[in-house]
């Protein structure tokens, strides 16, 4: 579905590069986790194949089309979803008003459709005390799991999530890595989480390393 | 549209930063509003200064060319006995007709004045100590037929059409004043002191007697009385016959206690121009018309000119107002939209990173600012209207005094256009009666009539737009240039 063609880059000097002539790929209905220590450079990879910057060398190709083909805003609307550490939901809006405002944005089939929205939110344990309240009055969890269920109402075939547990306790990190799971399995969506927790990378079905440059599978 | 919801979502859920956009957006449209009030009430203050004050061109005699032929009559004449005469030829009738038919002349009186001697009444007598009730002003050189009489009768087309009544110095208080269907009649109007002394009233009859040629009486009915302001009475001379004798007729009657020859003429005649700006051609037109040598054509348009003047001062000083105010309004605003944009750059970056375009990021700022706008205009409007009006009365008060300052400074000089006091040498010369004024001595006591008006709104709606469009244009650059991942990643 997503691969990397000898994809590289680096910030001011070519000859250090954060990683050099990569090339994974990632499938439709699995999971991934790309481990790395700080610094190594997994959320730039991760911003790469988010659409959200250019690489310096190489490619990302969408099928048999590369980003560079399908324009990087038009991969963001309709190829991608993201999910950030910090959430970044529209802090003016209630949850059920970000699910909507992302559909609308990406023209999601069911761009408008307020239940089906809120069906989702619910399914995330968002209930209906809680879909029209302001987000800022959710706890971190709570807006975690908004950030999923915008990604769950867009219709992107592609997941990524950049250190989505960074900020939760043990027990809402299962939650949400087990929702990515569903995200996988059930909507046969690819999800590639960028973590630092070799827990949460072992629930995901592969594992990648960056180290040294270099991307290395686990076991 | 999908960006117009976010714009109305933010907007209610920041309403503490709404209401303070709100506040600066309508203290800058207050000023921009003030400033489009007073210079639109400006133009209709000039405008309407052409239908009020108006401009006259005066068709009479030429005194100039009279004095000269008269100073190389004396020259020539060796004997002392033959006293040159100034002799003024009266105005004729037929001349004016065709100057009240050119373009731009609206309405026009004709003026002729004379006196006679009281017979069925008694006058007002003035003690002043300085000659009694003696008519004509001082030092005169008489002209045509000469005596004098103690009634001094001002023929008009109409009493409205004259200064005195046009400025309410004189008003009708009783039955109606001389109006063109008086035109061949024995009709007058009689001062209030006159008709209380003599016990007159409207509908009785009073006797004049002539004072040359045959001196027969001329009988003539009351059919209406005025009052003459204490300010018009006090401008005559002190030579003169007290100003409650003065009575008004038909110019066709005033003609007639002349003296037959004088049917068809008159001592001036005053046309009033429609357009005061027009007034120069007017003349030049009407030159072509008369013989130069016999009369002449003078203008007044001093009112007319001093309204301009002022009303184009403030008018100038709105529209400095309405621009200034415009500038460093985009500049507030852009500055404080700048400041909005910076501190939400995260949200922008979470727009862009589900790829919204740039320009509905740009659009959904510029609608906020929009909703802004739509409340901070109702707010100017309603406060506008209070800023206009006191800049307004300000300005107009503090030009006015200038101008005024200015206006009497020119009109006192010699030679200069005031025809009032004093009144015309020897009883039957023209005009010079108590109490006439003329447009020059009027004072341009304009007041600006601020209104808001749906026109006014809808031009204070586009500075509006204007400067809020201006300001997100310079505050989306960094929109424009902004990258997500450097927002979103880090």
């Amino acid at each position: 579905m997503l691969k990397t063609k000898d994809l590289s880059y680096w910030y001011q000097d070519a000859s250090q590069p954060l990683f050099k002539e990569v090339n994974l790929e990632f499938e439709a209905g699995q999971s991934y986790a790309i481990l790395g220590h700080s610094g190594t450079g997994k959320t730039t990879f991760l911003s790469l194949i988010a659409g959200l910057d250019h690489p310096k060398d190489g490619e990302i190709l969408l099928g048999d089309r590369s980003l560079k083909q399908i324009g990087l805003t038009n991969y963001r609307r309709h190829d991608v979803a993201i999910v950030f550490q910090a959430y970044n939901l529209f802090a003016y809006m209630s949850p059920l008003d970000n699910l909507l405002t992302a559909m609308a944005i990406t023209g999601a089939e069911h761009a408008g459709d307020k239940a089906y929205a809120s069906q989702i939110l619910r399914d995330l344990g968002i209930g209906d005390d809680l879909i029209t309240r302001n987000v800022q009055h959710l706890s971190g969890g709570q807006q975690q799991r908004v950030a999923i269920a915008r990604t769950m109402a867009c219709d992107a075939k592609l997941v990524v999530a950049d250190e989505p547990t960074g900020n939760l306790d043990e027990d809402n990190t299962h939650a949400v890595i087990a929702q990515f799971q569903k995200i996988a399995h059930e909507q046969q969506k690819c999800v590639i989480i960028v973590t630092h927790e070799p827990d949460v990378a072992a629930q995901c079905d592969h594992q990648y390393r960056l180290e040294n440059k270099q991307f290395t599978q686990l076991a | 549209m999908n960006f117009c919801k976010r714009a109305w979502l933010n907007v209610w859920a920041k309403k503490g930063r709404s209401v303070l956009l709100i506040l600066v957006s309508a203290a800058i449209l207050m000023f921009v509003l003030a400033g489009l009030l007073i210079r639109s009430a400006a133009i209709k203050a000039t405008n309407q200064a052409k239908a009020d004050v108006g401009a006259t061109v005066t068709l009479s005699a030429n005194r100039q060319a009279a004095f000269k032929q008269m100073r190389q009559s004396s020259s020539s004449s060796s004997s002392k006995s033959s006293r040159p005469k100034l002799t003024l030829t009266p105005v004729k009738l037929s001349d004016a007709t065709k100057i009240a038919q050119l373009s731009n002349v609206g309405s026009y009186n004709v003026t002729s004045t004379t006196s006679a001697n009281a017979k069925s009444y008694d006058t007002v007598s003035t003690s002043t100590g300085m000659g009694g009730s003696s008519s004509g002003g001082p030092g005169g050189m008489k002209s045509g037929s000469s005596s004098s009489g103690d009634t001094q009768i001002d023929g008009v087309t109409a009493t409205s059409l004259t200064s005195d009544f046009s400025d309410k110095q004189s008003k009708i208080v009783k039955g109606r004043g001389i109006t063109t269907s008086d035109k061949n009649t024995n009709h007058v109007v009689i001062e209030k002191e006159l008709a209380s002394q003599n016990n007159l009233s409207v509908g009785d009859t009073m006797t004049f007697k002539q004072t040359t040629g045959s001196k027969t009486t001329v009988k003539v009915k009351v059919v209406g009385i005025y009052k003459a302001s204490s300010s018009s009475s006090s401008t005559a001379g002190p030579m003169s016959t007290d100003p409650s004798n003065t009575v008004y007729t038909s110019y066709t009657l005033a003609n007639s206690i002349k003296g037959s020859k004088y049917a068809g003429t008159a001592d001036s005649v005053t046309f009033n121009v429609t357009n005061p700006s027009k007034v120069s051609s007017v003349k030049t037109a009407g030159n072509k018309l008369i013989s130069s040598s016999k009369y002449s054509l003078s203008t007044d348009d001093a009112s007319y000119q001093t309204v301009k003047a002022s009303m184009s001062s403030v008018e100038s000083f709105a529209n400095k107002i309405v621009w200034l105010v415009a500038i460093a309004g985009t500049i507030i605003l852009a500055l404080i939209v700048i400041l909005m944009i910076r501190e939400r750059r995260f949200e922008i970056g979470v727009l862009l990173s589900l790829g919204e375009a740039r320009w509905k990021i740009v659009a959904q700022f510029f609608t906020e600012m929009v909703m802004v706008l739509v409340v901070a205009l109702a707010i100017a409007g309603v406060g506008g209207k209070f800023v206009g009006n006191q800049l307004g009365s300000q300005l107009v008060s503090q030009t006015a005094t200038t101008t005024q300052t200015t206006s009497s400074t020119t009109s006192n000089q010699p030679g200069g256009s005031s025809q009032g006091g004093g009144g015309q040498p020897g009883g039957q010369g023209q005009n010079g009666g108590p109490g006439r004024t003329t447009n020059s001595t009027k004072q341009a006591n304009t007041k600006l009539a601020i209104t808001v008006s749906a026109v006014d709104l809808a031009e204070l709606g586009g500075f509006g737009l204007a400067i809020t469009f201006l300001s997100i244009m310079i505050a989306s650059g960094g929109i424009l240039r902004l990258e997500p991942r450097k927002v979103l990643i880090s």
